[in-house]
């Protein structure tokens, strides 16, 4: 065992490294920022099942906000029209969500890319009407308040043993969140390591050559959509459960597109992509909303207005950005670095052995 | 000096390379046709020229270079291109594709003029001006095609291929016509064909192209009657 | 029946609006096979533009072409600036693209102009006229009559002249066109211009039934998005019969479909896109192209 963790690649320590940092992060951070940090692993969520959605399958959803709103409703309705424990409706809002979305497939295989981001947009736009109708369902434009849940015994007594503080509802919360953001980080990790992945893969770069080599097209474009509606219906009713309370509001079209740019941001088809996105997609608006109204020499109108408009320019303009500049996101980026990096450090070594470097056109 | 002269042109399409330095010249006014086995890079030279591949050497029109600049730009000097598969606006009416050839030109009573010498080469065109393009059969749209070229007033044509996929009949008819405009309008024509034979029968001189280089040229009358070059490279 | 006929020519009326929105989607979507999620926030920011003239004192008849003429000018530079860049790209890439623009326009309309709802002021009064026992007002009938006009000038300029002629070659053979001269690069420049500028009008005048603010167009692309795919996205005749279809057809759910009411009325925007999508994809009067792999 000790061998094998010794020699286990970089990539594992890696991984084991950012898996302690999370669980650790608590400790030392306020009750607030980790509600915060557990609205940046909630939109990690919403974020991978997009990135399976588009990065791997090809296929353009602008409405992913739609699903995490029927997750977060979800979730609401059980827990307070039914008085089910709040944390046991997240599995139940995954899987209803997810067999919405598989279904919702059916249709989008008959449409083209182009199609079905115009649908699904116009799913996004409509959500926030749709939801108020049903009002005693709903709760209408009020929607729905719920009581967050305390810390069980078991998890209180084990944050008391190691910090020797109370632990928080906002920290439980956050570690439920981190629970399973790491066990859906892992299922994406083989999902797109193993034949599904492949499968669709080779969908999204041509579904004539896929077809050819025996890829049951329609299955896996709609499992993808499937998985990719489960991963946002757990985010939502997730949401629900850090928010306290969910609200049409909460939904609008502007969500999409924030998981969107998340999606984007940290690089579509990879899996760490996410993560890096969702940070970035949840925290800009926040830290540029709250950096300028602090600065004084700024007046307080052109304050209030940035404090508005930041976000969106910022995203529109980091959208565009980003796909003309860095189509792969900030892991694409990363990824070129390592690569010049690794090329520098072993070509100036070869130079020394008097070796030639490789190739860099075959690298 | 020749009116399109190539010098050393390389080109290829990525990795891989089609010309390997090819050299020619069409004369002012003259017809010059390019032959050779298919893959040979005849249409590929073509393309070179009207700045479709991008390539290395020299390609010089009217003694000017060509390098570096826009297939726009090209055909606006003069140079008329009918590309491989006619390149026919099929979402266009007919007459659409003909104001298409014409819409540079601002000198209103030739263009007039050359509208009825169209129809009178293509009658068939006037009878269905307001039909779409797509409507044509093969040998229809490459009279489009011809016509529409024709209609640019170049002083160049490159023709690609016009005998594909046509009867016999309507080929001869075809190349009676492009050796009219030849005469009568000045235009000198560079030509890519398969046959041989007759594409011999109307140029003055010949390029056989093999892979991506130069094999034969020389008079056309000369490779006709060579026996050896016949046999070795046209396949007659 | 006279309230019916009300309803139908005030869903006219708002269908013109429909109709030229979706006919600036048709005008990008055949010069480059996309469909341009930001039109609605162009035509939002040039509403803004020509709210700022007027409140200068500008006449309104003079705001307005001077509005298009920007409008024009701002089209060219966008697709300059963020599409030509992208031009090959794949379509997911230019679709994500437009969205990211309409996420910037939003919010660069925000930070100038604000987000307070302005009343934007109408060239037509609200009075009514008794047309043979129906009340029309002049504002329906002006906006029918703006809106007629503004299709029928696009439609003179692709028929009948030969930047129209060029700006369709381009848009369908830009291979062919190039070696027929026609600068295609420029060309979608130029349709982009031209669908700013018709896009601009459906703001102009939609924007004193709405209050002026940035979210403005955010309803309304949805039905331009239903109009263009009714029509066949391909189809400027199509925009315009499927922005007539939509308004009418939104206007009545509303006044006689009690559980559509006010607040539903976008979901039957949406409704129309689904079921078009999955019974007839090519719409009214698209052809029944073959599918792209």
């Amino acid at each position: 065992m000790l061998q094998r963790i010794r020699r286990a690649p970089p990539r594992y320590w890696l991984v084991g490294v950012v898996v302690l940092f999370f669980i650790g992060f608590p400790t030392v951070i306020s009750s607030f920022l980790a509600s915060e940090w557990a609205q940046a692993l909630i939109l990690a969520i919403a974020i991978m099942g997009l990135n399976i959605l588009v990065g791997y399958s090809g296929q353009l959803s602008l409405g992913h906000g739609a699903f995490m709103a029927l997750g977060a409703y979800t979730s609401a309705i059980l827990a307070h029209r039914f008085k089910m424990d709040l944390v046991a409706t997240i599995p139940i809002a995954g899987l209803l969500t997810g067999m919405v979305g598989f279904v919702f497939g059916i249709p989008a295989l008959r449409l083209s890319a182009l199609y079905l981001a115009l649908a699904t947009f116009a799913l996004a736009v409509v959500t926030p009407s749709l939801i108020k109708r049903p009002a005693e369902l709903t709760g209408g434009v009020q929607g729905i308040i719920l009581t967050q849940p305390d810390p069980p015994a078991f998890a209180q007594s084990a944050y008391g043993f190691l910090t020797g503080t109370a632990m928080t509802s906002d920290q439980w919360i956050y570690y439920i969140c981190l629970f399973c953001a790491l066990i859906l980080l892992w299922f994406a990790w083989n999902l797109v390591r193993h034949r599904p992945g492949r499968a669709m893969r080779a969908i999204r770069d041509g579904e004539v050559a896929a077809a050819a080599s025996g890829v049951n097209i329609a299955g896996y474009k709609t499992l993808a959509f499937g998985i990719s509606a489960f991963y946002a219906g757990i985010a939502g009713a997730l949401f629900a459960l850090a928010a306290g309370f969910v609200s049409p509001d909460t939904f609008p079209v502007s969500l999409s597109i924030q998981l969107l740019v998340g999606a984007v941001v940290g690089g579509l088809a990879s899996i760490p992509g996410p993560l890096l996105g969702a940070v970035f997609a949840y925290f800009l608006p926040i830290e540029s909303s709250q950096w300028v109204p602090n600065q004084s020499w700024i007046p307080d109108q052109i304050a209030s207005t940035v404090k508005n408009a930041g976000p969106a320019v910022t995203y529109g303009a980091i959208l565009i950005l980003i796909m003309i500049f860095a189509p792969n996101g900030i892991v694409g980026l990363l990824h070129r670095g390592y690569v010049a990096l690794n090329r520098r450090l072993r070509g100036a070594a070869d130079r020394e052995t008097g070796q030639m470097p490789p190739n860099p056109q075959t690298v | 000096m020749a009116l399109l002269e190539l010098e050393e042109v390389r080109a290829g399409y990525g990795p891989t390379s089609v010309l390997h330095g090819i050299s020619l010249e069409v004369p002012d006014g003259g017809v010059v046709s390019l032959l050779g086995a298919n893959g040979a890079g005849k249409t590929t030279t073509l393309r070179a020229i009207t700045g479709g591949v991008r390539w290395t050497g020299d390609i010089r029109f009217r003694g000017r270079s060509l390098r570096r600049m826009a297939t726009e730009e090209i055909v606006r000097r003069g140079i008329a291109h009918v590309p491989e598969g006619r390149g026919i606006c099929t979402e266009l009416t007919v007459d659409e594709n003909l104001r298409l050839g014409s819409h540079l030109r601002r000198d209103a009573p030739e263009v007039k003029k050359d509208y009825d010498r169209v129809f009178e080469y293509f009658p068939v065109l006037k009878q269905r001006r307001r039909l779409s393009a797509s409507t044509l059969s093969g040998g229809e749209q490459q009279m489009l095609a011809l016509a529409r070229a024709f209609l640019m007033r170049p002083t160049l044509m490159l023709l690609d291929e016009p005998s594909l996929g046509l009867a016999p009949i309507i080929v001869r008819s075809i190349f009676e016509i492009i050796r009219s405009i030849n005469e009568t309008s000045q235009v000198a024509v560079l030509l890519v064909e398969q046959n041989a034979r007759i594409a011999l029968d109307l140029s003055m001189t010949a390029y056989v192209l093999e892979v991506g280089r130069v094999a034969v040229h020389g008079a056309a009358a000369e490779l006709r009657s060579d026996d050896s070059v016949r046999r070795s490279y046209l396949g007659y | 029946m006279q309230e019916f006929l009300q309803q139908l020519v005030g869903g006219l009326a708002i269908g013109g609006i429909f109709a030229s929105l979706a006919l600036a989607l048709v005008l990008i979507y055949n010069a480059m096979g996309l469909v341009n999620f930001a039109q609605g926030e162009m035509a939002m920011l040039a509403t803004f533009v020509a709210y700022a003239l007027i409140n200068r004192g500008m006449s309104y008849w003079i705001a307005l072409p001077v509005t298009l003429v920007l409008a024009f000018g701002g089209g060219i530079v966008i697709q300059r600036v963020v599409i030509r860049p992208v031009e090959k790209a794949p379509i997911l890439t230019l679709v994500i693209i437009t969205l990211g623009l309409a996420t910037l326009l939003n919010g660069l309309a925000g930070f100038i102009f604000g987000y307070v709802p302005r009343s934007f002021p109408s060239a037509f009064s609200a009075q009514t006229i008794d047309l043979l026992g129906v009340f029309i007002s002049y504002r329906d009938l002006g906006v029918i009559g703006v809106s007629g006009l503004v299709l029928l000038a696009v439609y003179l300029l692709l028929q009948h002249t030969t930047v129209g002629l060029t700006l369709r070659a381009a848009a369908h053979h830009p291979e062919a066109s190039r070696l027929l001269g026609v600068q295609v690069s420029w060309m979608l420049a130029l349709g982009w211009g031209l669908a700013a500028a018709v896009g601009a009008v459906s703001g102009i005048m939609v924007a004193p039934i709405l209050l002026l603010e940035p979210n403005m167009m955010q309803s309304i692309i949805i039905y331009a998005f239903a109009a263009a795919v009714l029509g066949g996205i391909e189809s400027p005749i199509g925009a315009v019969v499927g922005g007539l279809i939509v308004g009418v057809t939104v206007n009545l759910a509303g006044a006689y479909l009690p559980f559509v009411g006010g607040d539903l009325q976008l979901a039957v925007g949406l409704a129309i896109i689904i079921v078009v999508l999955i019974i007839r994809p090519n719409g009214l009067f698209g052809r029944a192209a073959a599918r792209r792999v």
